[in-house]
């Protein structure tokens, strides 16, 4: 077994993941794949597309921005070095979700505006309060909401998505498996390395209790815009993607994820199912660091 | 595939962008040379036997390099958050990626050279000239002073670095001189950078150059102090001294910042 220096070694890393995983690709798909036609062709498919990439771009920059600022605030060489490898991941994240936007035609002079369009309030509000545990170089607050809180989100929503694109849409899916496996590190850094340093110091478990239970409600807040607004979007993809099977298209088949057919749902059962496994993630996560979940209140 | 740093300065700056601001370029440029490398050496490189003397210089000048790869893992990855595009904090995290690494192999070959806890040790072992300069960078991070970070960090610092390991390669040990060969490929991307960054800076904004000429003027003792600590401790000959610091100001003079 791998002992806790050695995975959070850079050598580890390089092995694992650029080494590993991600040979062969670019941007963290098979050369030369695309989006398929209906996504394409169709604008209010591909709008929503757009939309829910720039999601992705967001909650990716907020990433970036906070693994970067902790390694300053980690206490030890290793922590130190294991956020050097997450500020690459996180980085190559945002790289990659922004070549996703231009894939889908958005102009590079219209990249930010793009963004600032469809950026969530909800979600930019979350990175914010987590940036602030970061700015106040705050290292135990910062990688519970980075580590456990942030990371806990992408990696159950990556899950989803990449359910969902399995089967009609294999360049997107690549992509997330991908950060699907980086996110899983991180979690797991999160839980081993922070667990030791809160029974150092208990008197910080309110306070950090507080900022979950703030990045939790504009979380949930950010899923029922999401999933609320997207109903029609929704109809039109799989009207879509069944007008493109009908034409030797891949045929969609039904994908149960946690218990929900995703290829079938309403946009609430969606929500519903997502935020579930995200809480309920959370719960089991904050309690093996010693934290309690603290519940918001609902959108 | 690895650029030198004259093919990245004959590139266009649009050009320059597209290719070396990513993850992509990134993993093209290291795989090269850290394939089959864990730890930056050759599994098959051999241990070499050192006397106790030439041991114990080597572990006080590894552990100098310890400190500049810190100071640039703490400088780096604290500019990622006020780095002025998108591009550019890409770039960075990879050279925090890059720091992190030159970080670990250090300690590794300190660990073979039968240094107990090299990370606990290495700073109180450390050229005093350096951690007064690292001290001097970290506070243009904190004040958030792009133009003075990204000189002190990717020019200076980087170039006195490049210089030190050229030129300890000369005297260096098969498995010292294999791991510093794999960092001075890096060190050739982040100079690069920072020199590209900021020629075109100063194309549009001369009067910066005289801001630039201050910092230089406040650092560059501590630079050349290091220089000459090392220089003794790698058993540098006395007519060749003067080398490291040409190397180091070939860089500098590249920006048309002479004193």
């Amino acid at each position: 077994m791998l002992d806790a220096r050695t995975a959070y070694s850079i050598q580890y890393w390089l092995e694992s993941c650029p080494q590993g995983y991600l040979l062969h690709t670019e941007f963290g798909h098979e050369r030369g794949a695309r989006e398929p036609g209906f996504v394409l062709e169709n604008p209010v498919v591909r709008e929503e597309a757009i939309g829910t990439t720039v999601q992705l771009v967001v909650g990716e920059r907020a990433a970036l921005a906070a693994s970067s600022g902790l390694i300053n605030a980690a206490p030890d060489a290793a922590s130190k070095a294991f956020l050097a490898t997450q500020t690459l991941d996180e980085a190559r994240h945002v790289e990659i979700f922004t070549q996703r936007l231009f894939d889908l035609g958005v102009k590079r002079d219209e990249l930010e505006s793009t963004i600032a369009h469809h950026a969530n309030p909800h979600l930019v509000r979350f990175a914010e309060i987590l940036l602030e545990k970061v700015d106040k170089k705050d290292f135990v607050a910062g990688v519970v909401g980075q580590n456990i809180v942030l990371e806990g989100l992408a990696f159950s929503t990556f899950e989803m998505m990449q359910a969902a694109n399995r089967d009609t849409n294999p360049k997107f899916a690549r992509t997330l498996s991908g950060t699907i496996a980086d996110e899983r590190r991180h979690v797991g850094f999160g839980e081993n390395r922070i667990g030791s340093l809160l029974r150092e110091q208990p008197g910080k478990k309110p306070e950090i209790e507080r900022m979950q239970k703030d990045m939790a409600y504009h979380m949930l807040a950010t899923l029922a815009d999401r999933f609320r607004g997207q109903s029609a979007a929704m109809q039109e993809a799989r009207r879509a993607i069944e007008e493109q099977a009908s034409h030797g298209g891949p045929t969609p088949r039904s994908h149960v994820w946690h218990g929900t057919d995703l290829s079938k749902a309403e946009p609430r059962e969606m929500e519903a199912v997502l935020a579930e496994t995200v809480l309920k993630e959370f719960k089991t996560r904050l309690a093996r660091i010693g934290l309690d979940y603290q519940s918001p209140e609902r959108p | 595939m690895t650029l030198e740093a004259g093919e990245l300065h004959e590139r266009d700056h649009e050009g320059f962008l597209s290719e070396v601001h990513s993850f992509e370029f990134w993993f093209q440029s290291v795989e090269g040379y850290l394939h089959g490398h864990p730890h930056g050496v050759s599994p098959s490189t051999p241990f070499p036997e050192l006397a106790p003397d030439r041991r114990a210089a080597l572990v006080a000048t590894l552990s100098t390099y310890c400190v500049g790869e810190l100071t640039a893992l703490e400088g780096a990855s604290g500019m990622i958050g006020f780095a002025p595009n998108r591009a550019t904090k890409i770039f960075l995290a990879t050279q925090v990626a890059d720091e992190a690494r030159h970080l670990e192999v250090l300690l590794h070959r300190l660990a073979e050279l039968g240094v107990e806890d090299a990370e606990a040790g290495f700073e109180a072992r450390a050229n005093r000239h350096l951690m007064a300069f690292r001290e001097r960078l970290l506070a243009y991070v904190v004040e958030k002073d792009w133009l003075a970070a990204l000189f002190a960090q990717n020019v200076i610092l980087e170039a006195m670095e490049f210089a030190a390991f050229q030129t300890h390669l000369r005297t260096a040990d098969a498995r010292t001189a294999e791991l510093l060969g794999g960092v001075l490929k890096d060190e050739r991307r982040h100079i690069g950078f920072g020199e590209n960054a900021l020629g075109r800076h100063l194309a549009s904004h001369p009067d910066d150059r005289r801001r630039l000429r201050e910092v230089r003027q406040s650092l560059e003792p501590l630079v050349f102090a290091t220089f000459e600590d090392a220089a003794l401790q790698v058993g540098l000959p006395a007519a060749e001294r003067p080398e490291i610091a040409r190397l180091y100001l070939d860089s500098v003079a590249r920006l048309g910042l002479g004193t």
